[in-house]
């Protein structure tokens, strides 16, 4: 087909919308609400992936976490009513000395927490989350002391009763300042407080405001910990890679532990890649129900879409006459009228999108989340406002270029 | 075979209406030569229209030849027939069924651009047929800021700049006053002058009296076929109006 017919069929629908502005609007709003609020929330989900992508790189893209299993596989059987840690042997102390003499392992900090209450005098904080921590737990750790120092070496040893509190902790217990060198009862026992420690701005750090940390060895002494539970949290050397890093512990993991060639690790090394797929994992699912949701929005437009053509064709049945009469085939009508739906769902969308444009300035401007409209997207609501252009065109197209034109002359 | 522009044999034409079958057109047989100037004539319901339609390949018939300009199209597909309607025939209506929205030059145009005309082709030659109905100074008017008589030139302008083989006029003046009927009819004259066939629909006497050739139409078939001095320019439109409101 050629392109002036293009052309004049885009032309004939502007003056169609134009001469009839309130139907033309709600022929496009099902489109418009359909693409908007599709585009909006694919902005928002981007803008919180970059956001948890970047803080996930933040904690260092070098560093990785041993664990008794694989926590982050999502599972929805329950695995042949096995639990996935039996035949998993925990980890010891004994295991992160063992590591951290590995030439590629700079720090292996042990990790296991529990939650409970903390008081200061009169004042408690109920559900703090209680981290066991070898002291070099800051090496893994991207923030900075307000106040204080931390623990040392010599206090895992002896498994001290010292504390590092969070800013926002040490603000509830101690409002008016001070912290370091007074003494907090954390689950009734007293520790000694040796610093305020500030988490580098990040989502988690956000999402988790009442925290502390403790030797982990103190921990399992005194705060019911479960030894069975430790990870360690491996920071690589400078100057070898991860890949060697984890190799390295592999290797040194299964040979302490007697495995045979064929016998599968017992242990699980999960890297920032593990946070990052099981992040994509979740917003895919998200991303299936955005897919299907924008697919009723514009199965909802398009109904809207055939009622309008189908009054356009009936409107314009002596003109549809008077094209035949000068030569028209039924194709170049068909062609016409395909045009002008797709050109109004296209608006629609096109409208859609500056909809979602504004919202999702909206949320960068009032939420940490910088919303912004992935490429893919835009691309995407366009050809899917056009593909719904031309499958809810086609009827009404059809019936138009099937018009016999001695009747549509006729037509009044 | 002559070389006659139209020939047409024993064409027939049945509408199925429910039960009933009306039988609009009961074999014609009609020959039109290059250059003539016919009027078709006949009270309503003597098949006159059917007989446009058929003329003017907007139909086809039940049964019969129609050759038009050697080729037989009696029994062309859709497609086909609307190539042959914008290659050979200009059709002027009685509305005008000009396109509201589009100025007078696109309007002119439109036939143009199913003939896959190019652009600037296209745009010359619709500004020449409108210059030649005298409307050089209207081409980005439209419909709604022309008269009456200037909206039946601008489509007779499209009817010729396909130069097609015939003008099909059905009622061309059937919605204009007298003067501005008169305006018509001579530009109909010059056309025929300057070698155009012309086949004219109409009921109206004083119309068809511009015509050469009278073909009558009674109950689906030709009722007379008379040859005739026609009436000059200016005769009807110089009668004074009481005389034309007795008609």
């Amino acid at each position: 087909m050629n392109l002036t017919s293009t052309r004049e069929g885009i032309g004939i629908a502007l003056d169609a919308l134009r001469s009839n502005k309130v139907r033309a609007f709600l022929t496009t709003l099902g489109i418009v609400i359909g693409v908007a609020t599709v585009m909006t929330m694919a902005a928002a989900i981007t803008g919180f992936r970059a956001m948890v992508m970047e803080n996930i790189e933040a904690i260092g893209p070098n560093n990785f976490i041993a664990s008794r299993f694989d926590g982050t596989e999502i599972r929805f059987s329950d695995n042949h009513g096995k639990d996935p840690w039996e035949g998993k042997p925990a980890l010891t102390f004994a295991d992160a000395e063992m590591l951290e003499a590995l030439p590629a392992v700079r720090t292996v900090a042990t990790s296991i927490d529990v939650g409970g209450e903390v008081r200061a005098g009169s004042r408690a904080v109920g559900s703090v989350q209680i981290m066991g921590r070898s002291a070099d737990w800051v090496e893994y750790s991207r923030g900075d002391f307000l106040q204080g120092n931390n623990y040392l070496g010599v206090h895992d040893q002896r498994a001290s009763n010292v504390a590092v509190l969070s800013p926002d902790l040490a603000q509830q217990l101690f409002p008016s300042g001070g912290a370091v060198g007074r003494s907090v009862r954390i689950k009734g026992r007293e520790f000694l407080v040796a610093g305020v420690y500030k988490l580098k701005d990040n989502i988690f750090a956000s999402a988790m405001k009442n925290w502390v940390v403790v030797p982990s060895t103190t921990a399992i002494k005194d705060l019911d910990a479960n030894y069975d539970w430790m990870d360690f949290l491996v920071v690589t050397e400078r100057g070898f890679t991860q890949e060697r890093a984890m190799d390295d512990v592999t290797a040194a993991l299964r040979s302490a532990r007697g495995l045979r060639p064929a016998e599968e690790n017992n242990f699980a090394l999960i890297k920032q890649e593990a946070f990052k797929s099981m992040f994509d994992r979740l917003t895919g699912v998200f991303f299936i129900v955005m897919v299907v949701l924008s697919s009723i929005g514009l199965i909802v437009g398009g109904v809207g879409v055939v009622g309008i053509m189908m009054i356009s064709v009936t409107e314009r049945t002596r003109e549809i006459g008077v094209r035949k009469a000068l030569g028209a085939k039924s194709n170049e009508i068909l062609w016409q009228f395909l045009v002008e739906s797709v050109t109004v769902t296209v608006i629609g969308g096109a409208i859609g999108l500056a909809v979602a444009t504004a919202l999702a300035g909206l949320i960068t401007a009032t939420t940490p989340v910088n919303a912004t409209i992935p490429l893919w997207a835009i691309f995407a609501s366009i050809m899917a406002s056009g593909g719904a252009g031309i499958v809810f065109g086609l009827y009404p197209a059809n019936k138009a270029a099937r018009l016999d034109p001695v009747e549509a002359l006729r037509h009044e | 075979m002559s070389s006659a522009l139209i020939e047409v044999r024993g064409l027939q034409k049945q509408y199925v209406m429910g039960a009933e079958t009306v039988r609009a057109l009961r074999g014609v047989d009609l020959v039109i030569e290059r250059n003539e100037y016919v009027a078709i004539m006949g009270p309503s319901g003597s098949g006159k229209s059917t007989f446009m339609n058929l003329i003017g390949c907007l139909d086809t018939p039940s049964a019969g030849e129609y050759v038009l300009n050697g080729q037989p199209v009696a029994g062309m597909k859709d497609d086909d027939l609307a190539r042959i309607r914008n290659r050979e025939i200009g059709f002027v209506f009685q509305t005008f069924n000009l396109l509201p929205r589009s100025t007078a030059l696109e309007n002119v145009e439109l036939p143009l651009v199913y003939a896959g005309v190019g652009k600037a082709e296209r745009k010359e030659r619709a500004a020449g047929a409108l210059g030649a109905v005298e409307l050089a100074d209207r081409l980005d008017h439209r419909p709604n800021e022309l008269s009456g008589g200037q909206r039946q030139r601008v489509a007779i302008a499209r009817a010729l700049v396909t130069r097609p083989s015939i003008i099909l006029a059905d009622e061309p003046t059937g919605n204009l006053d007298s003067r501005t009927s008169e305006e018509i009819m001579a530009l109909f004259h010059r056309l025929h002058a300057e070698g155009q066939t012309i086949i004219m629909v109409t009921h109206e006497p004083d119309i068809a009296a511009h015509a050469d050739r009278v073909v009558m139409l009674k109950d689906g078939i030709i009722a007379s076929d008379r040859r005739q001095t026609r009436v000059p320019v200016g005769v009807l439109a110089a009668r004074p109006e009481s005389a034309l409101s007795e008609v």
